[in-house]
């Protein structure tokens, strides 16, 4: 088979052969071609080569010198490739983060995002008082009602409103009203504690709120805008 | 008329060669005055014997004047361990140098006197004495062999003389770079197992053997059964079991402590060597993947495979009209000097490469395009690949049974390997039922996705991209 294989193209055989013709002379002078010692460095024949042993970086499959490799190489393979995939899909997804944190770093920074709530404490509004403070750029209106006002609120109904709401739809907690302090109209701020409702005065065009910050009269379509808030415990609201 | 005559000649032709019946082939008179097919089927008969001791006797009777017999034995370099490799060589060197009944001196007379040719080689899993003389000398022809085999001197003073020899080959063939190239790459692909040991062994044991070292190693595997009387030309079987039974009856057959040698398994590794010398004006590279032995019945679609890769050198005159595309590519890009397709195999494994020879600026080129042909052979081999690699296979098999010393090394080594003789109707039934598809099949089994080993030897300022081709990698 060898020699088959071997003249393909003319390949001189690949068996080491050798044709010793009885012709061949005696040589003399032989034992000059032996050195006495060899110094480490000079190779005298690529037989000389010696191939080093790699058995300490083998698979254990593999170790065995006398077992076939193909056996093994089916289980062997399918762990690289395992091993490269997952390593790949951890890869891209720490490449998918550090390159989102990169670009998240454009978005709004921590202190602008802090403006976005206000925590308020409740139990410096005395009853009846209307606090204002500034919450995203805006006057919010936080107001301590008494108990007439409440049910003076949840009684009015609902027909004679120009923006229909009953009061328990605007409030979470009926005593506290908190409500965006910025007019429906063209957007003055109202005047705590005034107008004819006992709510809020836009002192711009006339508009008049309610207690509940609904508009009751004037050029004002809209109620007062409510925004998200909750109550982590009693004494405390978050607004946003 | 004429038309409608040539048109049924045509279509008789067509249809006389699709039956493919030997009498209908040779109705077609052609140009040769016997058909492929005929001559295939003419071939005389290999006949095989044993003798008591399990010696085998094979011949075949060509008809020639002249005759080769020689003796083929199952021993080799792999027979050989770390300490002893290269032993079988010396003992080559020293087969003709006398034996116990004749002198060196006489033995040369004896094979002159006859206008014989006294030849050996060793290789890897075989070793071959034989002898080349006229059909009439046959008998002497049998016992100068029995002699030189059985009886073989091995004075201590040829032996000395014999080292010299020895390490001035090893020189000499370190100029022989393909040698070297492909030493190298059994050295690594098998590295650690018994077939990574070169033929020639170290410079060592030339220099260290001794007398006892050679008589161990014919009393270890010059065994009967491992040995094959093979002869072929003018000679008759019955003749050449006769000469066997009286020269070779006394070969033994029995080992030392019942110690029959089994040849393990020998591990391949994917794995790389580079022997680097910018001295040298070129590049000599082989990458090989595991093949398969050669009793396996892949071992011809590969060898139709190989034959469609092929093979080329600067000297082919068939430049860019070549049918290899790797051929092709290597005139028109002027990717290298020589390259070739080869399979070596052994008993239970094999390599199946690519050897090319290339300079500095062209190796990457030249590796990445031999994967390429590689690739293409897994997958987009074609019906017309195929057809056109069976023909040359089909051509090189039979034109390289030109004489009666290739006939008896067929005959000697295909009963080692396989145990009988294979005939050529036979390879040639066995090369026509391969299709595309086994080819794929075949090549994709071995070669797609497994490790090669890759060994370089000469002028490499190179990376030797082999990593580039994805489904073709060292792990």
């Amino acid at each position: 088979m060898m020699t088959f294989a071997g003249r393909f193209g003319a390949l001189v055989p690949l068996l080491r052969g050798t044709t010793q013709f009885i012709k061949c002379a005696v040589l003399s002078g032989a034992k000059e071609l032996l050195p006495a010692t060899a110094p480490g460095g000079i190779r005298l024949a690529h037989t000389d080569i010696k191939i080093p042993d790699f058995t300490d970086y083998r698979r254990p499959e593999v170790t065995d010198p006398n077992k076939s490799s193909q056996d093994s190489s089916d289980a062997r393979r399918a762990f690289s490739y395992l091993f490269t995939g997952a390593t790949t899909v951890v890869g891209v997804y720490a490449a998918k983060t550090v390159v989102s944190q990169f670009v998240s770093s454009m978005s709004a920074s921590a202190d602008v995002l802090a403006l976005s709530k206000i925590e308020i404490k409740l139990n410096e509004i005395p009853e009846g008082k209307n606090m204002t403070f500034k919450w995203r750029g805006k006057p919010l209106f936080v107001r301590h009602r008494t108990e007439k006002e409440i049910a003076a609120e949840e009684a009015v109904n609902l027909a004679e409103l120009r923006d229909p709401q009953h009061d328990k739809d605007r409030v979470l907690n009926p005593s506290w009203v908190i409500v965006l302090g910025v007019c429906t109209h063209l957007g003055c701020v109202p005047i705590a504690n005034a107008g004819d409702f006992g709510g809020y005065y836009c002192p711009c065009h006339g508009s008049h709120y309610d207690a509940s910050g609904r508009i009751r009269k004037g050029p004002a379509p809209l109620n007062l805008e409510v925004p998200y808030y909750e109550f982590p415990d009693d004494d405390t609201v978050v607004v946003g | 008329m004429a038309a409608s005559v040539c048109r049924v000649g045509s279509t008789m032709g067509r249809v006389l060669a699709q039956t493919r019946s030997p009498l209908l082939l040779s109705l077609r008179r052609g140009q040769a005055s016997v058909s492929y097919a005929q001559s295939l089927l003419g071939a005389p008969e290999t006949r095989l014997s044993t003798l008591d001791n399990g010696l085998r006797v094979a011949s075949e009777e060509t008809g020639h004047a002249t005759c080769t017999v020689g003796l083929w034995i199952s021993a080799g370099s792999r027979y050989e361990s770390e300490k002893t490799n290269g032993t079988g060589f010396f003992l080559e060197h020293m087969a003709f140098k006398g034996t116990k009944k004749h002198p060196q001196s006489a033995l040369e007379q004896r094979v002159d006197s006859l206008g014989a040719h006294l030849s050996a080689y060793t290789s890897r899993e075989h070793t071959a004495y034989y002898m080349k003389t006229l059909a009439k000398d046959l008998p002497q022809a049998v016992e100068l062999l029995s002699e030189v085999v059985q009886n073989c001197s091995l004075s201590e003073a040829e032996i000395e003389q014999q080292r010299g020899l020895v390490l001035r080959e090893l020189e000499e063939v370190e100029s022989n770079l393909q040698e070297v190239c492909l030493d190298l790459l059994h050295a690594t692909a098998f590295q650690g197992t018994a077939l990574g040991h070169s033929v020639l062994g170290p410079s060592n044991t030339a220099r260290n053997i001794s007398r006892q070292d050679l008589v161990e190693y014919i009393d270890s595997h010059y065994k009967a059964p491992r040995m094959v009387l093979a002869a072929a030309g003018g000679v008759s079987h019955q003749e050449l079991l006769a000469l066997a039974r009286s020269h070779f009856s006394g070969v033994s057959f029995e080992y030392e402590g019942d110690a029959v040698p089994v040849l393990p398994p020998c591990r391949f590794t994917g794995s790389e060597i580079r022997m680097r010398d910018d001295a040298l004006p070129l590049a000599h590279v082989a990458i090989a993947v595991e093949g398969p032995g050669a009793a396996s019945p892949d071992t011809v679609p590969l060898m139709v495979a190989n034959a469609i890769i092929g093979s080329y050198d600067l000297t082919c005159g068939g430049g860019k009209n070549m049918s290899s595309r790797l051929a092709r590519l290597a005139v028109e890009e002027n990717l290298c000097h020589s390259f070739q397709a080869f399979h070596s195999s052994y008993s239970d494994t094999g390599l199946l490469g690519i050897y090319f020879v290339t300079d500095r600026n062209h190796i990457d080129d030249m590796m990445h395009w031999s994967q390429n042909a590689w690739m293409n052979l897994c997958t987009t081999v074609t019906e017309s690949d195929v057809a056109r690699g069976k023909n040359a296979l089909k051509a090189t098999m039979v034109g390289q049974l030109d004489g009666t010393t290739p006939i008896c090394d067929d005959i000697g080594r295909h009963v080692l390997n396989y145990g009988r003789r294979i005939p050529l109707a036979e390879w040639d039934a066995r090369i026509d039922a391969v299709t595309p598809k086994m080819v794929r099949d075949v090549c994709s089994k071995y070669i797609y996705d497994k490790c090669p080993a890759v060994a370089a030897v000469g002028e490499s300022s190179f990376q030797l991209r082999f990593l580039n081709r994805w489904p073709v990698k060292v792990r």
